[in-house]
């Protein structure tokens, strides 16, 4: 079985007898190697959060760039390999800008998703006339957060190009536990607030290290402030009201 | 022997007896020019209210001294579903020439429904009104030869009207009239809808009478403004005639009417 | 009789060398149809006067007289046709009197190809010669150039082929009068609706060995309609900056006043008299 695996590898779009694409399922374990990141969606707003791993004490935790911004309204925290996760981003923004430029409008949180999950299946040898711009498939997991005129949201995006709307939804190498954190304390009327502390209090739970105001991020999309990210100060207020136990 | 002569007065434009100017005597060198632009005649116009936009366009189309149809449409409905554009919120016109008036259409409307496909959500005018722009400007030096007038209901239910230049410069506004007949229905609307000089009868005296304030007019007043305009225009403009063609866009739905106008 | 005044002809020329435009004058873009009957002759024409794509005129006259059984319709340049026809008007009514003879409609076809040939095109002037004298009713077409034709039936103008579609396929020979005034009118009506620089109504004239007549306005097929709003503005509504009272019976030394009673009724200018 191994043996007869590993020569469908080789052909990056060649599907397997069984009709699996293997490095694109391959994609998949790479993300859960990544570190935690979690978005819960309220009616308020949405709050993404990762963990920050902090492998060295010599290391300046605020270089690292988990949650990003795309564009005022939209933003993301990513799962897996960072790079590959830069080229999406920028895939992003550019596409953000450009609505914005011909249409005089925000980019839909949909449509910002579904542009990004446009590039993900871009690998391979590249279609007539198409020049391949990738020789495999994006070895990171984004959520993607924003407000738009239906209200906040929250959409995972994978490699494979599909991608989904949730309430809450964990990625990373902690995912399963967090997710099934997030399945039982998420409901609809959750504050920001609320939604602030839950976050903080599932990454900890899956978090090998011990929790502190700067081995974490945060970040908020709200209709008033657009995309925040958390300075160290907002940082240290919301880890002082989790729970201690 | 008189069958050289058409009789007529010069050609190669409507009646420019004076204008044709000595040409240069063949001086060795035989120049070659493409003119790939005519001018198609005829007038659009355009007038926002309250909650509803009126459209309208004479549809007759001529070249020189001919009429090549008597209904030529220059209003569009621009998205909503199918061939039919069924549905429609948008309503674009275009006088000039009108190939290139089609091709803008054409244009605007595949871009118009993609964007429905895309973002799952109608387009609204104004992304309509700054996209139009962008595609009259990709051309800045092979212009579509068309004055293009965009209307509709904005996001707050409220008439919404865009003019452009043909290179994509533009604003909104309360009316607006374009092609062959603009500089003489343009004053009228600038007095009847905008109340231009205009004053309120015994609000002061001398330099001290209050200018007449505009405000949104009743639907039934802008179409008989409309229909006058073109009765109107049809009198004094040789290109202008045969039909008028109006589009009244209300958050309902675009409602389409065609009044016969003169022929000669 | 002095001609033409060519003083300005050097200014003009430096002036159009620099980009100045030549002024526009006002064409007849017309349609222009004649056509012989036993016993006679008619002429017609639209009334529409252009300038560019403008309507200068919507009821102008362009059957011009010439002599009591001699008209003329014009196309072209409406100075030109005009002028043109008064001046050989003018010289066939002098050559009448000094051979005590009814001017020949061949006489007149001649003065006029001589006196445009003479100023080589520059005379605007195409017309239909259409009358009747001692020899019979004849029928003749002058371009500006100075080139004629005697034909049975003619067109001229913008609206010529139109006009001309319906002579090719309606003519016949031996017409009655009634026949020719209905084929002329038709070919005029073809070019109204059918070239832009014609339009309005149909002038006719016909004539005979005993009388002329003229049909002025014979068709009118593009009477203008009501206009669905009443333009009558309140008064006040233009910003008075100084007054000067002029009694009434002081204006009606200069002009006819009418007294409007009818508030509805669209106003109407005052006619200037012109006694």
């Amino acid at each position: 079985m191994f043996i007869a695996r590993s020569e469908y590898d080789r052909g990056i779009n060649t599907f397997s007898p069984e009709g699996r694409l293997f490095q694109v399922e391959y994609s998949l374990e790479a993300i859960k190697l990544g570190s935690t990141a979690i978005g819960v969606a309220t009616g308020e707003g949405v709050i993404l959060g990762v963990e920050k791993r902090v492998t060295s004490t010599l290391l300046e935790t605020s270089s690292v760039e988990k949650i990003v911004e795309i564009d005022s309204h939209i933003g993301c925290a990513m799962s897996g390999l960072q790079a590959d996760a830069r080229s999406m981003v920028e895939h992003a923004r550019v596409e953000s800008q450009n609505h914005a430029f011909n249409y005089a409008e925000p980019l839909r949180v949909e449509s910002c998703t579904q542009a990004i999950c446009d590039l993900a299946l871009r690998f391979g040898e590249g279609a007539e006339g198409e020049e391949s711009i990738m020789s495999r498939p994006f070895g990171v997991a984004l959520l993607i957060a924003g407000y738009d005129e239906d209200g906040p949201s929250l959409y995972h995006a994978e490699p494979s190009g599909t991608f989904y709307r949730y309430d809450a939804k964990a990625i990373g190498s902690g995912s399963e536990g967090a997710q099934a954190e997030l399945q039982n304390e998420f409901h609809k009327s959750l504050t920001l607030a609320e939604a602030e502390v839950l976050v903080l209090k599932t990454l900890k739970q899956v978090m090998e290290e011990k929790l502190d105001s700067k081995n974490v991020q945060l970040a908020s999309v709200t209709k008033a402030k657009g995309f925040k990210i958390y300075t160290d100060a907002e940082m240290e207020g919301v880890v002082g009201r989790l729970p201690t136990n | 022997m008189a069958a050289l002569f058409s009789g007529a007065p010069p050609q190669g434009g409507p009646g420019y007896s004076f204008k044709q100017t000595p040409t240069m005597a063949p001086s060795g060198e035989r120049q070659h020019g493409f003119y790939p632009y005519t001018d198609n005649g005829g007038s659009t116009l355009g007038i926002s209210g309250a909650d509803f936009t009126i459209m309208a366009g004479d549809t007759r189309s001529t070249s020189g001294y001919n009429i090549n149809t008597r209904y030529a449409p220059k209003l569009f409905k621009i998205g909503g579903e199918g061939p039919d554009n069924k549905g429609a919120r948008i309503v674009l016109s275009v006088v000039g020439f009108a190939a290139d008036g089609d091709a803008l259409k054409e244009r605007l409307d595949t871009i118009v429904k993609m964007y429905k496909y895309q973002h799952g959500k109608p387009m609204s005018v104004s992304a309509c009104a700054q996209r139009l722009s962008h595609v009259l400007y990709n051309k800045r030096f092979f212009p579509y030869y068309v004055h293009a007038i965009l209307g509709g209901i904005d996001e707050d239910g409220k008439g919404a009207l865009y003019s452009y230049d043909p290179v994509g410069s533009y604003e909104r506004e309360q009316c607006r009239a374009a092609g062959a007949a603009a500089s003489l229905i343009m004053p009228f609307l600038d007095n009847q809808v905008n109340f231009k000089n205009q004053y309120e009868p015994g609000s002061g005296t001398g330099h001290d009478l209050q200018a007449k304030v505009a405000q949104p007019l009743p639907r039934d007043t802008v179409e008989s403004i409309v229909r006058d305009a073109f009765t109107s225009a049809v009198e004094r403009h040789i290109e202008v005639g045969d039909g008028l063609q109006m589009m009244i866009i209300t958050p309902n739905g675009v409602e389409e009417t065609f009044t016969p106008l003169k022929r000669d | 009789m002095g001609g033409f005044d060519f003083s300005n002809h050097n200014r003009n020329a430096a002036l159009h060398a620099q980009g100045v435009p030549l002024p526009k004058a006002t064409s007849t873009g017309t349609t222009i149809v004649g056509c012989l009957f036993d016993g006679g002759v008619v002429i017609a024409a639209d009334t529409r006067a252009t300038s560019g794509p403008i309507v200068a005129d919507k009821n102008c006259e362009k059957l011009h007289y010439i002599a009591p059984q001699i008209w003329c319709a014009g196309a072209g340049t409406a100075a030109d046709t005009e002028f043109t026809t008064a001046i050989i008007s003018s010289n066939l009514e002098l050559h009448a009197l000094s051979t005590g003879r009814k001017p020949r409609v061949v006489t007149c076809m001649t003065l006029l190809k001589q006196h445009l040939f003479r100023h080589q095109g520059h005379i605007g002037a195409y017309l239909v010669v259409a009358g009747v004298d001692p020899t019979g009713a004849h029928l003749f077409t002058v371009h500006a150039h100075g080139s004629t034709d005697k034909l049975p039936y003619v067109t001229m103008g913008s609206g010529s082929l139109a006009a001309m579609s319906v002579f090719e396929t309606q003519w016949k020979g031996k017409l009655t009068k009634d026949e020719a005034v209905k084929l002329c009118a038709d070919a005029i009506q073809a070019g109204i609706f059918n070239d832009l620089g014609s339009g309005s109504n149909v002038d006719v004239a016909v004539i005979t060995a005993e009388k002329t007549t003229l049909m002025r306005n014979y068709i009118t097929p593009n009477v203008r309609e009501r206009k669905a709003r009443n333009y009558r503005f309140p008064k006040g509504t233009t910003a008075v900056l100084n007054e000067k009272i002029i009694k009434k019976e002081e204006i009606s030394k200069y002009v006819t006043v009418h007294e409007l009673e009818d508030d509805s009724v669209t106003a109407t200018a005052e006619t200037m008299d012109t006694s």
